[in-house]
């Protein structure tokens, strides 16, 4: 599916991740200010739509109507395209393709994509709540079912169909985290964790431990998409947008098929791949959903990386980090950089333009990369979103 | 200890409510007018289960009377799971309730250690699973006693319980075969 005209991508940034003393309106403003100091010649006039990327501020921040909301904190005027984007974890790689379809199709020149989520609440149960209402809540919900028992028990299928072992969760742990170490908007990038200490943290929803959970984050991203002609006034290293796919195939737990084959993220990967006219051995890094350590190595089997069964393998052998077949959550992942469920998909593309452009730590640095992916899944991974991103050559 | 903090919140919001509207109120003043919600609980933050609110209260009434049912399309026979007031493959609304098997398998399970939702958190620890049944084409999840996660496993036998949620409502959840 390529669409009409090109579209770029020209830079971005986050806020700092974590658990912040800071509103939902303050991180949309930090945002705005990382993205003008980022991208030096963008003006405010210069955006003409704005697409904000946000899961749930109707439940931890108590503010609807948050497209204008936030152009108001970014200091916009969006004079083509205003819309919210919500599809839960993958909210803000619906406002990148929302803004790439809006783009490709010369309803907008110059969109920002925007993704904020302020999720640390006095009370964790009013957090796991809205956690819970992601899910089918009358049904799922109501049993009290938040994401870890569901992804705990995609693990425990794993480990029953192909012998998948904690320690293979833990190496996407240690893995992410590694990474996560060399990038200071990282929630955790002062947390060092080996695989020996992340087998000795309390378990959450057995099998999985909490070095095998993505946290509650606070943080905003913002990035910056443009026609391909217009791309040269930003950047001298502009990132095109190749492909794209998408897929849905349930939302009820009892409607999930096989819990360990995502059937939704191979016709996603699927259609994306042949919109760019690449394979998954062309990839030179791909950030990857890792809201769990076993998700990460189910999409790995899922987007071709390696047979099915064989994703825990493939992270203990290191082909999935730097240096092997893809370099897998450079960024750190969500498991080190935390997970604000709209700010995740934009903070994920904001690593591609800078691995492309080169300029993150060269403790994460992917070496002359051409082309990335990004995955996130939503829910309980009944939904899956890639896109595919070309570096300038 | 959610509900506790729900009506800790509460509590300051009311008294103040009865403050502004009663400034200079003496001792005798009404009492602080009381809240109509229920302590927040993920079945509904509102009851929103009786034939006033929903077309699928049989559902509710048959787990009173001790069933679990779920929807069968008159059409094509598709049953569907949540029940349904229109089939999702024909789009039909000629639908009939049908019970569920009285026994399952555990297909995989899991157990909330940490971090249940409001109105929950005293059940914790508490194991939730997915069951499979015969000639069911979905499986159930829910909530399952009789045992602690450390001694269920795949393939153990279950049987859907009805139970009361403690006001008034009702709700279904899974107890392990002796």
């Amino acid at each position: 599916m390529n669409l009409g005209r090109g579209v770029a991508l020209v830079g971005g940034a986050t806020t700092k991740f974590g658990v912040r003393a800071a509103t939902w309106a303050e991180l949309a403003q930090e945002a705005g200010e990382a993205l003008f100091k980022a991208i030096p010649a963008l003006t405010s006039a210069d955006v003409d739509s704005l697409f904000v990327g946000a899961a749930e501020p109707e439940r931890f921040a108590f503010q609807s109507h948050v497209a204008p909301f936030a152009a108001e904190q970014l200091g916009l005027a969006p004079r083509k395209v205003i819309q919210r984007t919500e599809l839960a974890c993958a909210s803000g790689q619906s406002a990148i393709r929302s803004a790439y379809a809006a783009i490709a199709a010369g309803l907008s020149d110059v969109a920002v994509a925007v993704g904020v989520e302020k999720m640390n609440l006095p009370s964790m149960a009013e957090a796991n709540t809205s956690m819970a209402c992601v899910m089918d809540r009358a049904w799922d919900g109501a049993h009290g079912a938040t994401a870890p028992p569901f992804f705990a028990m995609v693990a425990q299928r794993h480990m029953l169909e192909y012998g998948t072992t904690e320690d293979a969760l833990a190496a996407v742990s240690e893995k992410n985290h590694k990474y996560a170490n060399a990038n200071p908007n990282a929630q955790f990038a002062d947390k060092t964790f080996d695989r020996a200490k992340l087998g000795r943290l309390p378990l959450v929803a057995p099998p999985l431990r909490l070095g095998d959970c993505s946290s509650m984050t606070d943080g905003a991203a913002a990035v910056v998409l443009v026609a391909e002609d217009l791309a040269r006034r930003y950047t001298d290293r502009p990132v095109r947008i190749r492909g794209t796919g998408q897929y849905a195939d349930f939302h009820n737990l009892a409607n999930a098929g096989s819990l360990t084959d995502w059937v939704g993220l191979r016709h996603a990967a699927k259609e994306a791949f042949q919109s760019a006219g690449i394979g998954p051995r062309d990839l030179d890094f791909a950030e990857l959903h890792d809201c769990f350590t076993i998700s990460e190595i189910v999409e790995y089997e899922a987007l071709g990386f390696c047979p099915p069964g064989e994703g825990g393998k493939f992270v203990l052998d290191g082909r999935s980090s730097i240096g092997g077949d893809v370099a897998v959550n450079t960024r750190g992942g969500l498991l080190g950089c935390g997970h604000p469920l709209g700010a995740t998909g934009i903070a994920q593309a904001v690593e591609v333009f800078d691995q492309f452009a080169g300029r993150v730590a060269p403790a994460r640095q992917v070496p002359d990369p051409e082309w990335a992916l990004v995955h996130n899944l939503s829910g309980s991974a009944n939904v899956h979103s890639v896109m595919i991103y070309q570096g300038a050559s | 200890m959610a509900s506790e903090v729900a009506r800790e919140r509460r509590k300051p919001a009311a008294e103040s409510t009865a403050a502004l509207a009663e400034p200079a109120a003496p001792s005798d003043s009404p009492p602080p007018k009381k809240l109509a919600a229920p302590p927040p609980f993920l079945l509904d933050f509102f009851p929103l289960e009786e034939a006033k609110q929903t077309r699928l209260s049989p559902f509710y009434d048959h787990l009173r009377a001790g069933r679990l049912t779920t929807t069968r399309c008159r059409k094509d026979g598709k049953m569907s799971w949540p029940p349904r007031v229109v089939c999702p493959d024909c789009h039909t609304s000629e639908l009939d309730w049908v019970d569920l098997p009285s026994e399952g398998r555990i297909y995989a399970f899991s157990a909330v250690l940490v971090g249940a939702p409001l109105g929950m958190e005293a059940d914790v620890p508490f194991v939730v699973g997915l069951v499979e049944m015969d000639g069911v084409p979905f499986r159930l999840f829910g909530r399952i006693v009789g045992a602690n996660w450390e001694s269920c496993h795949i393939g153990q036998k279950v049987r859907p319980e009805p139970y009361d949620l403690g006001d008034g409502r009702f709700f279904y959840r899974f107890r392990t075969s002796a």
